[in-house]
């Protein structure tokens, strides 16, 4: 049913009719150009494209005004009436849009546009409230434009004056929302210099209402008619409103509240809002206002086209805030991505976590509540639902430990702040777990403890290791002593058969001298004493070598040096004799004791001396001396050197000599001097060889000297 | 000749077990000297006295084979008998080769130990005799002039009168006065006698040998 039609026109120009398919019942209103405004507005950025080129659109009108005027419309527009038919009631009316209705349309449109976006972009992000200042800005200018372009369209002065009244609403509505818009965007300004410029376009706005036909005019007489743009627009003549003085104060007010915000902005540095948003709205603003104070006071014959400065001005501003959205989606992006990455982490950490096996407890001192990982839950015995209690959490630490936890977290609690401690937790079942905990505490401002964070792990397994490799330790040094004692067990043998002996013989004289008719008792009780006496030295050859075969672990306790190198030698003096070796020992006068385990720094002397001894084979039996020296060594330090008259050790050697395995001997295992090392090593000493200038080597350790309160 | 009662003399560096063994080696009724150290056993003791020497194997600076070796240079080489508290093979082997009377263990049994010690002084009076039949005869042949000893040497070599005289370039009679001479000094009855003799005091394989003098 659609027809199109073309046929020519004055001026050249063509005229699309198009008729049927959007005709519909019009409703008669005395406003057709609003219509015509609301739909140039909807498709003028659809349609301005490709029909910009032809000079007019022409639409169909549905409204049912008739042109009052057709003679004045002249070439911009051509108002044509048709009737569909002889039945239909429908009235149709094309209607040639000029260049001015085309030009502020597109204003307006683009106005809404990003009013509309701006408006969107508020709604999902209530915060920015910028955006939605802008995009009542952006409405009041395009309501503006359209005022404008009605005014321009004016058939009568009642018309003009109506709208022109109304337009004072958008206006008040614009300034408001700039001011403010200002006031966030750029977040400076003065805030009186704000209300001011608000409050007097207030006042104006009820003076618009309140006095003469409008703010500007008392009363408009008539309106006159000039060219623009080739077309006839309507220009109002009539009494200027002297109360329009108080809209331009406002204005003024306004003015000097953005340029004073501009300024602020751009000395803080913020250059490009300052320039783009503050210049544009003082610019465009001043601009316009004078355009309009000129024709408000009849000193140019122009019609009102604030709304294209306003335009300008919201198209700077709109292209400023697209910039921000812009930034805002990246951002908003990157957030995203950079969550995904921060996820991805925490995923890493909870994988790391999970594979070091480490529990983690949280507790929050202000709410006393605790927070544990499923992983903490299943170390200390705890479900994965059951409500976490502190005094149930300590009921776990081992009793023994318990103490030494509460002093490491008072610590830490009372401002050192870290923690880093080992325990046992003694579990429901019974079982006993060790456990490592390493912790920090985190203050509040008046320096309480707020939150300790820590990890836990079962180091159960690591600790029974090391109990293991202690005792292996301990069974090698006993080992090392027992094979020693080996070496020395014929020398041994004769040390204890050397009393024995004795008391043999003293108990078959005893017998002898009993037969006598009159025994010399005298005599019998000097052998009973005798006997006594030998006993007891064998006896103590015996208990030293039971001491040095017993198995024990390390028992630091203040130790006489003059004794443990007594001792010792007695035990070697035997074996000495037998290898025709000196024995030469020193103590110097008085020495403190030393802090160490007796047996342990006995099997160091006793390997030490038989090491010296060993090294004497070749050498001359009127020349081999083993000399022991003791003596002090700084104020702390005891040193005792072991030297030998031996050809000494060879230097490629003198450092290999303390690796384990290692032996220059024909039978030996190679351990005595490693073990040696270590158990010095244990006493916090050192032990090192080295060549004497005088020939032999000298084997030298130290031990700390005992504390005084120890000694006691 | 010194005929006194034989001692026996124990060394050992432990004072208790040196007590005790004279203790006991007393109450069996034996003379007893006991020395501390080798040295002061060889330097104390009376030179030509009979008896035994008990000694420890191990002692500081000498020990007990070096106490034995001293010994045999001696010309009263007593016999020894070693004690030990506990004995090593190689030690034992070296002592019985020195010549030793035993090798004891200081808790050897109290019948072994007297019993050895017995032996050793029985040894040291055999010896002590034969030594006194020797330096006896030594003596008579002492008394032999220089061309006796000459004469002796043929005759023992079993050369007729006739074939010394023409040896020694002297006349057969001469050698008969020698031969009585020899026979008288000697105090032998016969020719077999006289070889038997010769050959015990060990006069001829070693024809330089000194013997000496006194006591």
């Amino acid at each position: 049913m659609t027809s199109f039609s073309r046929k020519p026109h004055f001026g050249g120009l063509h005229e699309i009719q198009r008729s049927g398919g959007l005709a519909s019942e019009g409703v008669s209103s005395g406003n057709g150009n609003w219509t015509a405004f609301a739909g140039a507005a909807v498709l003028a950025l659809v349609h301005c494209g490709f029909h910009w080129n032809q000079d007019r659109l022409i639409l169909q009108n549905w409204k049912t005004r008739a042109p009052a005027r057709p003679a004045t419309c002249g070439a911009g527009i051509v108002l044509e009436k048709r009737y569909s038919g002889p039945t239909s009631k429908s009235i149709l009316r094309t209607i040639q849009m000029s260049r001015i209705t085309i030009i502020w349309s597109m204003s307006a449109s683009a106005c809404l546009t990003l009013a509309g976006i701006n408006f969107l972009f508020w709604c999902r992000n209530r915060k920015t409230w910028a955006n939605l200042l802008f995009s009542l800005t952006a409405t009041s200018t395009a309501a503006f434009a359209f005022c404008e372009l009605c005014m321009m369209l004016a058939d009568t002065p009642a018309e003009f004056v109506t709208v022109l009244k109304w337009g004072h609403v958008a206006v008040w509505l614009l300034v408001v929302s700039l001011v403010w818009f200002v006031w966030l965007y750029l977040k400076a300004g003065r805030l009186w210099l704000a209300w001011t410029a608000c409050g007097l376009r207030t006042l104006a706005l009820l003076l618009n209402f309140l006095t003469g036909q409008n703010l500007n005019y008392r009363a408009i007489t008539h309106l006159a008619h000039i060219r623009l743009l080739g077309e006839s627009v309507a220009i109002p003549e009539g009494v200027p409103n002297p109360w329009m003085l108080v809209g331009q104060l406002s204005l003024v007010a306004w003015l000097i509240f953005t340029a004073d915000a501009s300024v602020t902005a751009w000395r803080r540095g913020d250059r490009h809002p300052a320039l783009t948003v503050g210049g544009s709205i003082v610019f465009f603003a001043l601009v316009s206002s004078i355009q309009s104070l000129f024709v408000f006071w009849g000193i140019v014959r122009a019609p009102i086209s604030a709304s294209l400065f306003f335009t300008g001005m919201v198209a700077v501003m709109g292209y400023e805030l697209g910039g921000e959205m812009l930034r805002a989606s990246q951002l908003d992006r990157k957030l995203r991505e950079s969550e995904a990455g921060l996820h991805e982490i925490e995923e890493r950490m909870r994988l790391a976590v999970e594979a070091a096996d480490f529990g983690v407890l949280i507790r929050d001192f202000t709410r006393n509540e605790m927070w544990a990982s499923d992983r903490w839950r299943a170390l200390f015995g705890f479900s994965e639902t059951e409500r976490l209690e502190l005094q149930q959490v300590l009921q776990r630490i081992h009793p023994e430990d318990r103490d030494a936890l509460d002093l490491v977290l008072e610590r830490a609690r009372s401002g050192y702040g870290v923690y880093d401690t080992t325990f046992r937790a003694v579990l429901p079942s019974g079982e006993v777990r060790w456990v490592a905990a390493r912790g920090r505490v985190e203050f509040d401002g008046a320096g309480k403890p707020a939150f300790a964070r820590s990890v836990s792990q079962d180091i159960t397994r690591q600790k029974k290791a090391e109990e293991e490799t202690r005792n292996l330790r301990r069974d090698i040094t006993h080992l090392d002593r027992v094979s020693m004692m080996g070496q020395l067990a014929s020398a041994l043998a004769h040390e204890i058969n050397q009393p024995l002996g004795a008391i043999l013989r003293n108990a078959e004289a005893a017998e002898l001298f009993l037969q006598d008719a009159s025994p010399d008792l005298e005599e019998i009780r000097a052998i009973l004493a005798d006997i006594r006496k030998d006993n007891q030295r064998a006896g103590n050859v015996i208990d030293r070598m039971r001491a040095l075969l017993k198995r024990q672990n390390l028992d630091k306790r203040p130790v006489d040096v003059g004794e443990l190198v007594g001792e010792v030698v007695a035990l070697v003096r035997s074996e000495a004799v037998s290898r025709h070796i000196k024995l030469e020992v020193t103590v110097a006068e008085p020495l403190p004791p030393a802090c160490g385990d007796v047996v342990h720094l006995q099997q160091v002397l006793l390997n030490l001396i038989v090491n010296g001894m060993d090294a004497l084979d070749e050498v001359d039996p009127g020349d081999r001396r083993v000399g022991v020296a003791a003596s002090l060594d700084g104020p702390q330090t005891i040193e005792i050197a072991v030297s030998d008259s031996g050809h000494g050790i060879p230097a490629d050697k003198l450092t290999r000599i303390f690796d384990p395995f290692f032996t220059t001997k024909a039978s030996g295992l190679g351990m005595g001097l490693a073990i040696s090392r270590t158990i010095i090593e244990a006493h916090n000493g050192r032990l090192w060889a080295e060549n004497r200038n005088e020939g032999g080597a000298s084997f030298r350790f130290t031990l700390p000297i005992a504390e005084k309160d120890a000694a006691k | 000749m010194n005929e006194t009662i034989p001692i026996v003399h124990v060394v050992d560096d432990d004072a208790s077990f040196l007590t005790a063994i004279s203790r006991l080696l007393r109450a069996n009724g034996f003379s007893v000297k006991t020395y501390l150290s080798a040295q002061e056993f060889l330097t104390q003791r009376d030179a030509d006295a009979p008896g035994c020497v008990l000694a420890d194997l191990r002692m500081p600076q000498m020990d007990g084979l070096d106490l034995q070796s001293a010994l045999a240079q001696t010309r009263n080489p007593l016999p020894i008998l070693f004690l030990t508290g506990h004995g090593d093979i190689p030690s034992a082997v070296r002592a019985m080769h020195g010549g030793a009377e035993d090798f004891l263990e200081k808790r050897a049994p109290k019948e072994r130990l007297l019993d050895a010690v017995k032996r050793a002084l029985a040894r040291d009076a055999g010896e002590r005799g034969a030594r006194e039949r020797q330096r006896e005869l030594r003596a008579r042949f002492d008394t032999l002039t220089e061309r006796e000893l000459e004469v002796l040497s043929h005759v023992v070599r079993g050369r007729l009168n006739k074939q010394i005289a023409g040896d020694l370039n002297i006349h057969e009679r001469t050698v008969k006065l020698h031969r009585t001479a020899i026979t008288t000094k000697l105090k032998v009855q016969s020719v077999a006698e006289l070889i038997r003799l010769t050959q015990e005091a060990g006069i001829f394989p070693e024809p330089v040998r000194t013997f000496p003098k006194g006591q």
